[in-house]
This record gives C-alpha cells, sequence and structure tokens, in this order.
C-alpha cells in the first residue's frame, strides 16, 4: 500500500478513486504548509530516522570529462586517456586526476559513481534536469527540482529558505527547454531562493534582500502589514492558489527583513584564512556560503558552478576555437585547482563544524565527454557513461561503485541512472519513497522518484 | 557570469640553502601555482607548486639562480590556435629569493 498524507492507496493498479479525491483536497487545503505533518502522522517521513539533515550539491555545469577527472584509463590509447595523469589516492586502488591532490587525500570519505548513464539526448538541459530533479521532462510537463520538494516535505527550519541556489540561475547552456532547478507543480511558495550575485566579489550583495532603490526598510514593514492586511481579506474568499503566493510573499518578505538571513549571507563574518582556504573566487565562495546556510537552517544548497557555457572558461571543453573554447589549459591552470581546493575545504570545514555527518555534499555534473579526443584537442558531450560522487552524512567512503570499460565508452557493470542518486538523497533524509508519494499536478498522487536508493552508499 | 579576482595573492618565500619555502597564499585565488626558476636572468624552468611548500630545483649548473611562486590569473579564456591562453597568465604571488651556484 501507499500513503498520501494518511490516506492508504494501492499500488501499482492506480489510485482508488476515493484515495485520490481524499488526497487531492488534502494538497489543496494544505498547499503553504508543508507536508511533513500530514506525512509523519503517516509514518512515511520520520526525521528521527533520516541520515542526514542537509544536502550540498556542486553542480558541474558544462561536464568535465570522466577520462580527464575521476575515470582516467592510463592504459588507453593516447587519443582516449587524454593529457593528464592519474595518482594514487588515501585509499589503495582508487586513482584519480594529478589536479586533484587534496581531493585524493580524502579519497576514503568519498564514494565515487563511475557507471552513471542516461539515454534522453546529449544537451545539457537533459542531463540538468536529470541530475537536478530525477526525471527528464518537457516544459508542458515540469518536474520539480529536488530543494522544493525537500523544501514541500519538510519546510524551513529558521528563517532561511529551505532550498538555495548559489550563486546565480543556470542560463544560456543551448537549448531554451527548463534546467531542472523549479518547483514546477510544487508551486511558488517551493521555487528555491537564488542569491543573484557573486560572493567573491567585495561588491557582492544579496540582490533578493536588498530594498527596492529608495525603499528604507521603515517602508518595506509597513508595506508588509498593508500586504498582510489585503491578504487576510483575499485569504476568507480565494482558494489555495493564493495561499501559496502569501507564502512566496511572506518568504520574500521575512528576508528582506530579518538581520539573521542577512548575516547568513555575510561571507565578511568569516576569518580570512578560512576564505584563503576556500579559494577566492564564485566557487570557492559559495561553498563556503552553503555551508553558511546549512549551518542556520537551509537543508539543499544548490552551487551551480556556472551559469553558461558560452565565451568562459567552463568545463564544456569542446576546444572548438569559438565560443566554446575550453581547453585542457582551462582544467589545468583554472578549473582543477579551484575545485580541489573548494570541495576539500568544504569537507574539512563541515567536518571541523561537526556538521559532516548530517550533510551529504553531492558533485554532480550532466554527462561525461567522448572517449575520443576530437579534432581540435577537446571532447564533446557524452551521456553513456560518466562518474559523480558523493561524499559525508550517511555516505560509505573510499569506494567505487560501478565501471566502465576500458575505454570509458559504457557503464561495464552496475549501470546507475540519474533518478537513482535522487532516489538515495531523499532516503537519506528520511523519505520512505515504497510508501509514500506528493501531490502532484493539480493535486493527483505521484511517487517522489521512480527508482531505489543506491543501497551501496551507505 | 565569468569570474572576475580582485585582490594581490601574496606568500612570503625563506630560503635555506637551494631549498626555498613558501607560506600560506593570502587572498589565493584558488587557481594553479607553480615556481618560476630563472638562471642569469634567463628563465629556464617552471614546475607546479603543488600541496608541498617546499621547493628545491634540482639544476646545479653555475650562475645566479632566482625563484619566485606564481599564480594562475584568470583575465578571460580567449585562445590562441593552439588553445593557449593570450591574454590570462602567471603573474608574481611572492618577491624572488636568490641564490648562486
Amino acid at each position: 500500500m501507499l500513503k498520501i498524507g494518511n490516506v492508504r492507496v494501492p499500488l501499482c493498479d492506480g489510485v482508488s478513486r476515493r484515495s485520490f479525491l481524499e488526497a487531492g483536497a488534502a494538497s489543496t487545503l494544505g498547499l503553504s504548509l508543508p507536508l511533513l505533518n500530514r506525512l509523519q502522522a503517516a509514518g512515511a517521513v520520520d526525521e528521527s530516522k533520516a541520515k542526514i539533515k542537509n544536502c550540498i550539491t556542486i553542480f558541474l555545469v558544462g561536464s568535465p570529462g570522466h577520462l580527464d577527472t575521476w575515470d582516467m584509463k592510463p592504459d588507453a590509447p593516447e587519443n582516449i586517456r587524454g593529457k593528464f595523469k592519474p595518482i594514487k589516492t588515501n585509499v589503495p586502488g582508487i586513482q584519480i586526476c594529478e589536479h586533484f591532490p587534496r581531493m585524493a587525500k580524502m579519497m576514503d570519505k568519498v564514494a565515487l559513481i563511475r557507471s552513471l548513464h542516461h539515454k534522453t539526448g546529449a544537451s545539457h538541459e537533459n542531463g540538468q534536469r536529470w541530475m537536478m530533479s530525477g526525471h527528464d521532462y518537457s516544459e508542458a510537463n515540469k518536474q520539480p527540482y529536488m530543494g522544493s520538494v525537500l523544501s514541500r516535505v519538510f519546510g524551513p527550519k529558521g528563517a532561511l529558505p529551505s532550498s538555495i541556489i548559489l550563486p546565480v540561475k543556470i542560463g544560456n547552456t543551448g537549448t531554451s527547454t527548463p534546467h531542472g532547478q523549479e518547483s514546477a507543480f510544487l508551486g511558488s511558495g517551493h521555487e528555491p531562493f537564488f542569491l543573484g550575485g557573486d560572493p567573491a566579489l567585495s561588491t557582492f550583495k544579496v540582490a533578493n534582500l536588498e530594498p527596492p532603490a529608495g525603499q528604507t526598510e521603515f517602508r518595506v514593514d509597513a508595506r508588509r502589514r498593508l500586504l498582510k492586511d489585503i491578504d487576510d481579506v483575499q485569504r476568507r474568499v480565494e482558494s489555495g492558489s493564493t495561499l501559496e503566493r502569501d507564502t512566496a510573499y511572506a518568504r520574500a518578505f521575512n528576508l528582506l527583513t530579518n538581520p539573521e538571513t542577512k548575516q547568513a549571507f555575510d561571507l565578511n563574518k568569516e576569518p580570512d584564512k578560512l576564505r584563503d582556504r576556500y579559494g577566492r573566487n564564485t566557487l570557492g565562495q559559495s561553498c563556503l556560503m552553503a555551508r553558511r546556510l546549512v549551518e542556520r537552517g537551509s537543508r539543499f544548497v544548490t552551487i551551480n558552478h556556472f551559469d553558461t557555457v558560452f565565451g568562459i572558461s567552463c568545463w564544456d571543453m569542446h576546444a572548438d576555437g569559438g565560443s566554446l573554447n575550453n581547453t585542457y589549459a582551462d582544467y589545468e591552470h583554472l578549473l582543477m585547482p579551484q575545485f580541489d581546493m573548494a570541495f576539500t575545504a568544504l569537507m574539512e570545514d563541515l567536518e571541523q563544524r561537526g556538521l559532516l555527518k548530517d550533510t551529504v555534499v553531492a558533485v554532480l555534473s550532466e554527462f561525461g565527454r567522448t572517449p575520443g579526443i576530437n579534432g581540435r584537442g577537446g571532447r564533446d558531450h557524452y551521456p553513456s557513461a560518466w562518474t559523480n560522487f558523493l561524499a559525508g552524512g550517511n555516505i560509505r567512503g573510499g569506494q567505487v561503485i560501478g565501471s566502465t570499460d576500458k575505454l570509458g565508452a559504457a557503464p561495464h557493470d552496475n549501470p546507475i541512472e540519474p533518478p537513482r542518486i535522487v532516489a538515495s538523497i531523499y532516503h537519506a533524509m528520511g523519505i520512505d519513497l515504497e510508501t509514500t508519494m506528493m501531490p502532484g499536478p493539480g493535486g493527483r498522487p505521484v511517487r517522489f522518484i521512480d527508482a531505489d536508493p543506491i543501497r551501496e552508499l551507505s | 557570469m565569468d569570474q572576475k579576482f580582485e585582490g594581490t595573492p601574496k606568500a612570503t618565500l625563506t630560503l635555506a640553502g637551494r631549498k626555498v619555502t613558501r607560506s600560506e597564499v593570502e587572498n589565493h585565488w584558488g587557481s594553479r601555482l607553480q615556481w618560476k626558476v630563472s638562471r642569469d636572468g634567463k628563465e629556464i624552468a617552471t614546475v607546479g607548486a603543488g600541496l608541498e611548500p617546499t621547493f628545491e630545483h634540482t639544476d646545479g649548473a653555475a650562475g645566479k639562480y632566482e625563484v619566485v611562486l606564481q599564480i594562475f590569473k584568470y583575465v578571460n579564456y580567449a585562445k590562441d590556435k593552439d588553445g593557449k591562453f593570450t591574454e590570462s597568465k602567471y603573474v608574481d604571488a611572492s618577491t624572488p629569493v636568490t641564490y648562486t651556484i
């Protein structure tokens, strides 16, 4: 049996009409509230049994080549193995790229998944949707981002939003299709909060926390009271969608006026030495901010390492001589050193503060890159095989899950598709995926994710 | 959103014989570090600085040696036809130390 809140419904054979109607009504009436209370009552989400409380995802937009990073093939022909050399790690038998020397020293905390793949297309956006939501989908059938689902289930822990994306939204990565970082049918009250600025810059301010030019905090507060009065009237006569907008308004005002939330975003509170350890760059300072945010109550923080693949140094290593001209030089001199510093600083910092046991750090990307190096010295999109990894929280580090063949061209054993990573995170958060559903479009019950957690991870 | 780098990365070098030791880098941009070695005013080697704070160049030919720590400064991703950066480059992150063989 499945449960939708405390309503039992049959598995697989569809949902009974009575259950469907009850669930739909429940979801409409409770739209602005987290599902947690109802799911807890049904025994489907038990936070005391949750293995983790937080998740930080570092999303490598553009996607590094697996053969150049975490699934090296030093015995493959030269046009496949690439330019870089593998190095030993602190786990016998596991090697990674020479340009991740800090990460190599903490491999005992990391679980590499080397057999990821998906089959729905080689655009960046296909991979973004898969990795951020566990689904691929069209504009007409949007699915919610992981952070939005967790916001819907658990609600906020404090004044901060449950789900925050740093530093900015993903913009143009090639096609005009969704990037997988939206609340979809869960409604605007569960949209992730986008920082909207570069925390590495001395001029940084949280764009979404600044009152509009010319407005003092007094005026903002006065407007909040006025809006509340109007909404009180509306609430008596309107439907659930109004309640949902109320939540978004309330959240915006709370962020604007709460000194605690403003402090959470203020990296000047951190020692210079620690800021240096993360790296004084967009990724490093975003990772530091992610730690501050989970420390203060955010449950799910995603760091987009780049918002576009065009005209900037990023992971999208086509070496095309034009607007996609990333090469091995970008990897060696800039991207890999930045990542190595930022990721390991985050892990160390979380551990030193006692947060690592409750926080999974997931490093995700859209796909791998072609095993064969192209005629210009780059690698192109390759969703047939790639490596991502998780660390911290309930993750059993020092292991490799799955493998690819000799050329890194296809999964060799234990092939794993993106939904299983999403399922692993939901499961670790305490959601019973076997017995729980959530309100989908129009209140229709839908499963959180149609996949099993990766059992080897924990 | 392209990356912009502010401030000046700075480390202090100390020399003991031919062995150079660097301090932590203040205002570290997070990009790659390297040692640049010159002899009699001509660059003879660049070596990745890695995690080890100490470095000793192996060349024992006679001459006046200068060693400096450098960091990669990203300006933009413009490259030449061989894929090498044209504007982004390594810049000094320390004052040099010198010794003579």
